[in-house]
């Protein structure tokens, strides 16, 4: 596979713990990947020895075919997690400076801000001070100067903290667009539900280790514990009397049923959806997949089990 | 990436040029300063000169005719008893010149005051009356032909100075040349407590603001933390430039103010002055060097409170930590004046090669004449340290990023900087 980031073996030590314990990730070019794991997983020390703000103790981070440099930032576009601005300078200056500090030419970052401040609908701002918007406002102004000078690799960092449904919404539109132009995003986050929603691929850092990488499809089924939906109609108890293990979830009073039934496996849909068939009128059937918030919980408690197993061995 | 420092210095420069605080400041500044030269100048101008009388009780009759008057002290004779004269009241003191003042001075003179003299008044007195006492005494020898004598036995040296390794003469004024130096001195001293605070403030306020770990991803430390140096130093300099032009309009139309007053420009000394001024050759080197370690102090100094920035994460751990930067200052000012008085001597040639107290030792010496070899090392010395500094600047502050960095060690340094 074509991947434009590959880290490997990465491990980073502070003072006191170990960041990073030989972690591997694999970022394909032109998806969203999705870096997740709980609050001090490593998963910002990783972002920082990609952005080549930090160096790792050890292992080797190659970029776009080659070992990353300094040089390789400029196309790079990162929003970092602890973001602010020059609180005295004006907001399109203030843009300009990081657009021309990423390389661009100030006529050429001057039109493409002008057209990105255009399309979020801020050019009113383009005078006020810092200090003068929202929260909200200057993140906005953030992600335009973290992704004007079109870089390859987008890394976010909590890109959505601080920002409103319908300006998380924006982003959102906005960071798939970019991937659909050719871009390939990092996504860091905690938000789950954002994960499914954006995401191709993950790795799931927990306590400076990678418990889990993937695409997020595979994943989920992999995760799945052949568990199954049946709407119907019919008596209440029919689906409950086949022989598989369901259970009544719910009716209502115009006869509607829906049961849950896990089954032994993939192969076992068939025989439970004929014997169904033959007892009951099924209005729908579908397979649950565990959303990735059930996902993430699981995973990292088996993980600490694991460790904490290990530590006491 | 070299860029990047260009863009670093523009906003730093142009941020802080548009700031209303530089503005005001530029202004207020030289409107104090032309204040302080035109009060005094204004207070002289207006008010009487101060003249004393001073009467004198004479009992030998022979010393009060040959005591000479000047513009400030007349001498008059009393024309009364002590007792009589204290009780008057119309007079500044009284010279009382005992019957033996001219076998027992020391005995015999006194002068009466209403609380203490100053000192030019007590010298004027003192060196009349020795002067009358000497030539009653030379009188008594009854030697002819005296005044003649004492005329052609007369000497007035005005002391001519060499350098021993040049042949044409190059007389150096010591007194501009010092005044030229402390003035240097002082202004670096000002110079980096404010603008090199100013460096510091800079950082630490990205810090604050949180911008820093999206400059950082764009841009080196190292050519940050220039970009910072430069930008506020251009600053400085704006400054300065903007102050010497209001004072050279000021003066131009002071000057002439001044110089139409009685008595200020008869000074031997100003002449002197004048005539140094006009030896451009020597004048251009000197403030040459002089602003070449006049930079090159600012540099080092900056990159230390650059240093203290990158290592602190607010103002209130930082200001515990400024002393680090301003004591050697103050160390350097002190050094300076003890190598101002023996410019050659082994103490000042180390103080001159030690970057910390260097700019300002060599600000003193210059002027009397340095080496050009030592210059050459002290300068290279300087600026060496300064890049070091630097480079050592930016690493804290990758480190210091993270608050919960832990302490670089030697060998982490090196992987640091060869980590491109």
């Amino acid at each position: 596979m074509d991947n434009i980031l590959v880290a490997e073996h990465i491990t980073k030590d502070f003072s006191k713990h170990r960041a990073l314990d030989d972690v591997s990730i694999a970022v394909p070019r032109g998806k969203v990947y999705g870096l997740l794991g709980p609050n001090g997983a490593g998963k910002t020390t990783l972002i920082r020895i990609i952005n080549h703000i930090t160096a790792p103790d050890s292992g080797s981070v190659i970029f776009d075919g080659h070992p990353l440099t300094a040089e390789d930032v400029m196309s790079i576009g990162y929003l970092p997690e602890e973001r602010g601005l020059y609180k005295k300078m004006k907001v399109g200056d203030q843009a300009l400076f990081f657009a021309r500090l990423k390389g661009l030419k100030r006529a050429e970052a001057e039109k493409a801000l002008r057209e990105w401040f255009e399309r979020l609908d801020i050019m009113s701002w383009w005078d006020k001070k810092v200090e003068e918007l929202s929260k909200g406002m200057a993140q906005k102004v953030q992600f335009i100067v973290t992704v004007l000078h079109q870089p390859k690799l987008l890394i976010f960092d909590e890109p959505f903290s601080g920002f409103d449904p319908i300006n998380a919404g924006i982003l959102k539109r906005e960071i798939l667009r970019l991937r659909d132009q050719g871009a390939t995003v990092i996504f860091s986050t905690h938000n789950m539900a954002s994960v499914e929603e954006l995401c191709d691929e993950i790795t799931l850092i927990n306590r400076s280790h990678n418990i889990l990488s993937g695409n997020v499809r595979a994943i989920r089924e992999q995760f799945s514990d052949n568990r199954y939906e049946l709407s119907y109609i019919g008596a209440p108890d029919a689906v409950q009397n086949l022989g598989f293990d369901a259970q009544l979830a719910g009716i209502n009073a115009d006869g509607y049923a829906t049961a849950t039934v896990t089954l032994p496996g993939p192969d076992a849909v068939r025989p439970f959806l004929a014997a169904a068939n033959a007892a009951v009128d099924i209005t729908a059937f579908r397979r649950i997949l565990p959303s990735m918030d059930d996902i993430f919980v699981s995973a990292v408690q088996a993980s600490n089990q694991y460790s904490l197993q290990n530590q006491e061995q | 990436m070299n860029s990047g420092l260009g863009i670093v210095i523009a906003r730093e420069y142009l941020e802080r040029v548009k700031r209303k605080s530089f503005i005001i400041s530029t202004i207020l500044v030289p409107i104090l300063m032309v204040a302080l030269m035109v009060a005094p100048a204004l207070i002289m101008a207006f008010s009487e000169p101060e003249s004393k009388t001073i009467a004198v009780i004479d009992d030998t009759g022979r010393i009060l005719p040959r005591l000479e008057n000047s513009s400030e002290i007349s001498f008059v004779d009393a024309n009364m008893p002590l007792e009589a004269a204290r009780e008057d009241g119309q007079f500044d003191a009284i010279l009382v010149l005992g019957n033996a003042s001219v076998e027992r001075p020391g005995e015999s003179v006194k002068l009466f005051s209403h609380g203490p003299l100053t000192m030019s008044t007590d010298s004027y007195v003192t060196s009349q009356v020795e002067d009358a006492i000497e030539s009653i005494r030379l009188e008594a020898y009854n030697i002819s032909d005296l005044d003649k004598i004492l005329e052609e036995v007369h000497v007035d040296l005005s002391l001519t100075v060499l350098d021993i390794d040049k042949e044409e003469d190059s007389a150096t004024s010591s007194a501009l040349s010092y005044m030229l130096g402390l003035i240097m001195d002082m202004m670096l001293y000002m110079f980096i407590l404010i603008y090199g605070q100013m460096v510091m403030t800079s950082i630490i306020e990205e810090k604050s603001n949180r911008v820093l770990e999206l400059v950082v991803s764009s841009v080196k430390p190292s050519s940050l933390m220039l970009g910072k140096i430069i930008g506020v130093g251009l600053v400085a300099m704006t400054q300065i430039v903007i102050w010497l032009g209001i004072i050279a309009i000021a003066s131009a139309w002071l000057v002439p103010f001044l110089a139409a007053m009685p008595a200020a420009s008869s000074e031997p000394a100003l002449m002197g002055v004048l005539a140094q001024l006009s030896d451009t050759g020597y004048m251009v080197s000197l403030v040459i060097y002089m602003l070449l370690f006049f930079i090159g102090g600012y540099f080092f100094y900056s990159a230390i409170f650059a240093a203290i920035g990158s290592a602190v994460d607010n103002i209130q751990d930082a200001s515990q930590l400024t002393s680090v930067a301003t004591v050697p200052v103050i160390l350097g000012i002190v050094a300076s004046m003890a190598a101002i008085n023996n410019p050659s001597s082994s103490m000042a040639f180390w103080l001159s090669i030690v970057p910390f107290t260097s700019p300002m030792t060599m600000m003193a010496r210059l002027p009397f004449g340095v080496p050009t070899w030592e210059i050459l090392t002290s300068l290279a010395v300087l600026y060496a340290s300064f890049l070091l500094l630097i480079w050592l600047c930016a690493k804290i502050y990758r480190v210091g990023i993270f608050m919960y960095g832990k302490k670089p060690t030697l060998a982490e340094l090196i992987r640091w900087a060869k980590y491109k």
